[in-house]
């Protein structure tokens, strides 16, 4: 027999089985996961964006109209649940040299190079993060839409509901701020 | 000497590769729970509210045919009687006052011939 689809399933859940939800999570998981842990730091506010993106998502399942791919509709969930986190946690902070880590100095250290390695990627990661909290939430929301989740112009500006153009000048303006903090991040050597 | 805009790209694009879809053991069981959870209690707040619902018909009931027994069964007292009567005198000669101003009235719009 044949596995269940996305609807399949879903017709199941709103029939009245709570359980036919489940394989939905084992399923889209991993992908909400992905997202929360770029906008949240702490694994305790990862787990807490995933848990809420599919209680939001079971509770609203009868909205689901069927048009679009059940993942669609549930990673804009996941989106809108996202960016909801970033405005509550407001953090805003600005960071100076002396903030980084071993790992984050040895980053700017290797800059020349091509390395694969875990810990030159989490120190990117880790400087990205840096460099993301000093954007208000909206431009951190673009930033992390437009260049870490790869999503178009025209879908950020359907997500937040600003034209394309807006989200592309607010995009420029992020970016050139995220420059600057690394120019003052970064020992003058290396630049 | 590098350009801090080339540096932030190499950033971004090794932030990219991170794979970041580590998913805690058995996170999907907390996600179930916390739905069944909610779906008992849902169940819960309908069950107390029908369980009330029927509890209270019966004394509802039995009360309303009480007072339906009651109302039936009650004679009209002798005050009750004079104060009904004390309105139908005052009706009665209102009718008779009103019926004398209308012929006095018709009189003086129309006055009968005397010489019938």
């Amino acid at each position: 027999m044949s596995e269940p689809t996305d609807k399949d399933l879903i017709i199941e859940v709103l029939k009245g089985s709570p359980e036919s939800f489940e394989p939905l999570v084992v399923k889209y998981q991993p992908r909400v996961f992905a997202l929360a842990r770029r906008y949240a730091k702490r694994e305790n506010e990862v787990e807490d964006i995933v848990q809420t993106v599919f209680l939001k998502a079971y509770s609203k399942l009868s909205s689901y109209r069927g048009d679009a791919p059940f993942e669609h509709w549930l990673m804009r969930t996941a989106t809108y649940t996202c960016y909801d986190f970033l405005r509550k946690h407001q953090r805003n902070r600005e960071w100076n040299a002396s903030d980084l880590s071993e790992e984050e100095n040895d980053w700017f250290e290797n800059i020349g190079e091509e390395s694969k390695d875990k810990t030159n990627l989490k120190a990117a990661k880790s400087l990205v993060d840096k460099l993301l909290d000093e954007l208000k939430p909206q431009d951190r929301h673009i930033v992390i839409m437009l260049d870490l989740e790869e999503k178009s112009v025209k879908e950020i500006a359907e997500i937040t509901g600003l034209s394309e153009s807006n989200v592309k000048v607010k995009a420029y303006r992020a970016r050139e701020k995220m420059r600057l903090a690394i120019v003052r991040l970064n020992p003058e050597k290396y630049i | 000497m590098r350009e801090s805009g080339d540096i932030l790209r190499k950033m971004l694009t090794e932030t990219r590769e991170i794979k970041l879809d580590k998913v805690p053991y058995a996170f999907e069981k907390r996600i179930m729970s916390h739905i069944q959870e909610t779906a008992e209690t849902d169940l819960n707040l309908w069950k107390l509210w029908s369980r009330a619902l029927f509890k209270a018909a019966i004394p509802c009931f039995s009360l309303m045919i009480l007072a339906a027994i009651w109302a039936s069964s009650q004679h009209p007292s002798p005050q009750t009687e004079r104060a009904s009567e004390t309105k139908n005198t005052i009706t009665v000669q209102a009718e008779t006052e009103n019926s004398n101003l209308e012929t006095i009235v018709m009189i003086a719009v129309d006055p009968p011939n005397i010489d019938d």
